[in-house]
């Protein structure tokens, strides 16, 4: 029976090829989609997977209290970490890191090479899963000057040479460091990233800042003896910095573990929100399955619409004994054997569009046919879309009954009608809201990029400080100037655009006692506030004789000025904790943004200081010349001046859009898959229509030869479709709305969502569903009565 | 083989009822061969479909070799059906999708039979109608009255106790009805009841006995000499 059922499922498929294209098209589409989703999913949700003790392994996290919030910082005190590896029993390690990573050049040879790498523990290698290719871990850090690289590393330093280890490689021109490891490459969904590794206590001896309880500049990694629970570590954790520290401020330090880095990294108040990066792993996970539920109803609704085409069969069949169950079975079976050979041709789409995906969502994902997981799941969304698919159409054509089937009484089609007009809304309702989404995200992301910063962020260049730069920061300025390309250079210790050091430790005249403020600090060259567009509201700017000035001379934002109370803020007093240093406001610029492009501009106060102190070298661009040229005069100079460094350089623009990556990723995903929905959608309705207009073939020809014309036709025909439509913009509209205001509530700095976004949307909805259907109602409207009239 | 007494059907929608079945009462023995003849509404098909086990009477009882089925669920009409009766309808209904040799094989599919012994039956069968050459063709390949020939190899392959034939050569044409008629009294002679709707005087004819139906009612029978 099941050959039987298989013979007519393929006959009945190839037979009616528009049928099955328009079916198989959309599943494919459908399935397709969904499995590129999911692999993305699995990417995110394997995060760290790496690392086998990775649920015994935690970062020290801190809540400081302030005014009006808790900030949750993950860099913790120096000094921290040998005191928590000493005294909590339940403690198997401990290990100290820079915090992110750090950029330096290595030379073999005449070939300087920029990578990125950390200092750690040798803690390190035993915390996290990180094969030795060559090396010993046990003895890679037992020479201070002594360098772990991972396998790309490797290969970048010293292309196919073997043998590595006791290779001898010159960092940053200075001193000469000993390959005493290779390690495999670390996977790309990994948290902690590098291409070295070196021994903390480098980092440790040249930042005596470090050994202060009240300095939070490292990362400290905890990994738990097995079978430590936590929240007993938590505890002893709580007033861990106090204990050691009494006058510290009030921060409490606790574990995070690193099952939550990558998803879970939302804090607010002190608290985990549950959300991060979670949140767009359950939106794309529901996108998934909607996409497949669309894809899934084209299938109910042109099954059902061609019942009458299969009543006979039906008929037949139970006459010859079939009972509902076996034909409900056959079809669910059809529905299956559909959804598989949509699966098939799935798997030719991901191959072809997998790269473009990748792209798009800058992975390295891969289809991985060779890993049985990938290949229950492909199954598993096959079978799923083939019983969902298959399930309504099964129950409704067995129950045809065959006495009036075989007489060829027509079907009462009321109630399938009813159930496939609901499954076109629910399509298009869905397809309303992702069009919706996807236009107030773009906007959002537009209203953001295109925000005041407060400082002029185009045609500026930043680039590290290396080699003699800092020492020849003059010439290198006056030669830059020279060139006629360049208005302006400043040196600064942190990036413009990102956040950097702060303190809450500060007092002045007027504030509340009690009262703890973050304030960020920044030592820059007098230049700096020209050159990065920054306005001087108040007072003077910085000089270079401020440098050494006692007290020190300082510039504050607005914001600052009204913290410290009314009136002009010049010449006004901030003291250091302990009262031990004081600076006075000798000039106040306008607040910039940084940090948080969605937040709002926190204060900042700006010092005069020597180059040697600073990291960054920011250069504007006159705003008439041409940014290539520029960059060239740019790189020919620092050739000149900095001869042993290649020229390493960002644009702070660029590093303003890099910090929307999550948004647009997800106004990328959303516009490919908003679209995919549509055509998706649009497949199901052209059927839909076809079908109709053959259901309503003689009523054409009567209407016809009593006079209609073929505009009224067609608009009949298209009427009930449209109005289907215009029904799932009501309801996708309310939903849309509440669903977009939670989603921008998130962000302090954001759009108000605008009725028009609604009427294009629909509009939109309709003119495509007008396109669709049109081509069939015109071809129906057009066609011959006599033909139609004849074969009644 | 067959009896009825008293069996009633109605057909009712939201304002009129339609009495199709009027206590009708008549008995069929096995090795007949009956033509049911009437005017259009007069309740053939419908009392066709109740034998046939595709309907269920509102009243009456309907006896079938000796079993009481009138109000039988459809899962024992069918069981009943599969094994005991066969169809032959005006239109052929046979599926598209099959072969000829597919459609008449569907029947022993649906009891159970071997494989092996299902190519056995429906080659024989085939052969014996005369359009073996056509076993690979689809319907539409065919002309109406193979078309026919193929849809009465699919009502005997299982070799059935009854026949119900509604109208079997109402869409062809005299001679290929002809030869549809011969097929069926052969069946006849070879000992299947048969019963048969017809519209046509001549191929009441061919049968036993005419049961003339009007308004649901048995208004004359001729028993053919």
């Amino acid at each position: 029976m099941f050959k039987n059922f298989v013979k007519t499922a393929f006959r009945s498929l190839t037979k009616n090829k528009a049928y099955s294209f328009l079916n198989i098209f959309g599943l494919s589409i459908g399935i397709a989609c969904a499995s590129l989703i999911f692999l993305w999913v699995e990417n995110e949700v394997n995060y760290d997977s790496a690392h086998l003790k990775k649920d015994r392994i935690y970062l020290a996290r801190e809540n400081q209290k302030y005014d009006t919030y808790v900030f949750t910082h993950s860099s913790t005190p120096g000094v921290m970490g040998p005191a928590i590896q000493a005294e909590l029993p339940g403690v198997a390690n401990t290990c100290r890191t820079n915090e992110g990573t750090q950029s330096l050049l290595f030379a073999t040879g005449d070939k300087p090479i920029f990578a990125y790498g950390k200092y750690v523990e040798s803690s390190f290698f035993s915390i996290f899963t990180l094969p030795f290719l060559e090396g010993n871990p046990a003895t890679a850090f037992t020479q201070l000057h002594s360098l772990v690289i991972t396998q790309k590393a490797a290969k970048k330093f010293f292309g196919n040479d073997k043998n590595i280890i006791g290779k001898s490689i010159r960092v940053d021109n200075k001193q000469d460091y000993i390959v005493t490891g290779v390690i495999k490459d670390i996977p790309a969904n990994s948290t902690i990233q590098f291409e070295w590794l070196m021994p903390f206590q480098i980092y440790w001896d040249k930042s005596p800042w470090l050994k202060s309880w009240g300095n939070n500049s490292l990362s400290t990694y905890i990994e738990l003896k097995p079978g430590v629970d936590p929240k007993t570590v938590n505890k002893q954790l709580y007033g861990f910095i106090q204990k050691h520290e009494p006058t510290s401020l009030l921060s409490h330090v606790f574990l995070f573990n690193m099952n939550d880095w990558h998803l879970y990294d939302d804090f607010k108040d002190g608290f985990r929100t549950g959300g991060g990066q979670i949140e767009y792993v359950r939106l794309f996970t529901v996108i998934a399955w909607i996409i497949l539920f669309i894809a899934c109803i084209n299938f109910m609704n042109l099954a059902t619409a061609r019942s009458e085409k299969r009543a006979r069969e039906v008929g037949v069949r139970k006459v010859l004994g079939a009972n509902k169950k076996s034909l409900a079975l056959q079809f669910i079976g059809e529905a299956l054997f559909m959804s598989f050979v949509a699966g098939c041709f799935a798997v030719v789409f991901i191959m072809l569009v997998l790269p473009a995906f990748n792209l798009l969502v800058q992975k390295q994902l891969t289809p991985g046919f060779d890993n049985p997981y990938h290949i229950i799941g492909l199954l598993f969304i096959t079978v799923i879309c083939g019983l969902v698919a298959g399930s309504y159409p099964s129950l409704y054509l067995s129950s045809f009954n065959p006495v009036s089937v075989l007489k060829g009484i027509k079907l009462k089609d009321t109630g399938a009608a009813y159930i496939r007009k609901g499954l076109v809304v629910m399509q298009f309702t869905a397809s309303v809201i992702l069009i919706i989404s996807t236009i107030i995200v773009y906007q959002q992301i537009q209203h953001v990029k295109s925000r005041q910063l407060g400082f002029n962020k185009d045609k500026l260049v930043e680039i590290p400080l290396q080699g003699d730069m800092a020492k020849n920061f003059n010439s290198i300025k006056q030669d830059l100037v020279n060139t006629g390309y360049i208005q302006n250079v400043a040196l600064s210790d942190h990036a413009i655009i990102y956040g950097g050091n702060n303190t809450s430790g500060l007092t002045w005249d007027s504030k509340p006692p009690g009262s703890q403020v973050l304030i960020s600090q920044r030592y820059v060259t007098p230049e700096f506030v020209e050159t990065s567009g920054l306005k001087l509201l108040e007072g003077r700017n910085l000089t270079v004789t401020d440098t050494n000035a006692k007290p020190l001379n300082m510039l504050i934002t607005q914001s600052m000025a009204n913290l410290m109370g009314k009136g002009s803020a010049l010449g006004k007093r901030v003291h250091g904790e302990g009262d031990t240093a004081s600076a006075v406001v000798v000039g106040v610029v306008n607040d910039y943004v940084y940090g948080n492009m969605y937040g709002k501009p926190d204060p900042v106060m700006f010092f005069s200081t020597a180059p040697k102190n600073t990291e960054l070298m920011y250069v504007r661009i006159k705003s008439q010349k041409e940014i290539e040229a520029s960059l060239t005069a740019v790189q020919d100079v620092l050739k000149k001046d900095n001869p042993a460094y290649p020229f390493d350089y960002r644009f702070v623009d660029d590093q303003f859009s890099q910090m929307f990556q999550s948004e647009m990723l997800v106004s990328k995903l959303s516009r490919v898959f908003s679209a995919l929905a549509i055509v998706i959608s649009c497949l199901g309705l052209f059927g839909l229509a076809a079908y109709t207009a053959e259901r309503r073939i003689k009523e054409i020809g009567i209407r016809k030869v009593l006079g209609a014309s073929v505009s009224g036709l067609a608009t009949l025909l298209s009427k009930d479709f449209l109005q289907l439509v215009i029904v799932s913009c009501a309801i996708a509209f309310p939903v849309a709305y509440s669903v977009m205001h939670s989603w921008l509530k998130g962000y302090q700095y954001r759009i108000e969502i605008h009725w028009w976004v609604f009427a294009v949307a629909g509009l939109t909805a309709i003119l495509i569903a007008i396109i669709t259907i049109s081509f069939q109602a015109i071809k129906a409207a057009l066609s011959n009565p006599i033909k139609s009239l004849r074969s009644e | 083989m067959i009896k009825i007494t008293n069996l009633e059907k109605f057909y009712r929608t939201e304002e009129v009822e339609t009495i199709a079945l009027n206590k009708l009462t008549m008995e069929v023995n096995t090795g007949e061969f009956v033509a049911i003849m009437g005017p259009s509404g007069c309740g053939k098909s419908t009392l066709l479909n109740i034998l046939g086990m595709l309907d269920d009477p509102d009243e009456g009882s309907y006896v079938f070799n000796g079993i009481e089925v009138a109000h039988f669920n459809e899962r024992k009409r069918a069981d009943l059906r599969k094994h005991n009766i066969g169809f032959v309808f005006q239109s052929f209904n046979l599926i598209d999708e099959l072969t000829v040799f597919e459609n008449v094989e569907l029947p022993l599919i649906y009891t159970g039979v071997t494989a092996a012994e299902r190519v056995k039956r429906v080659e024989e069968v085939l052969d014996k109608m005369q359009i073996m050459h056509r076993r690979n063709h689809y319907p539409q390949q065919l002309s109406g009255g193979q078309q026919q020939r193929v849809a009465i190899a699919r009502a005997v392959v299982n070799k059935p106790k009854l026949i119900l034939a509604d109208e079997p050569t109402g869409n062809l044409d005299s001679s290929n009805g002809n030869d549809v008629m011969e097929l069926l009294t052969d069946l006849n002679e070879q000992g299947t009841t048969i019963i048969m709707v017809t519209h046509s005087e001549h191929d009441a004819r061919y049968s036993h006995r005419i049961i003339r139906l009007l308004d649901g009612q048995t208004v004359m029978e001729n028993i053919m000499v």
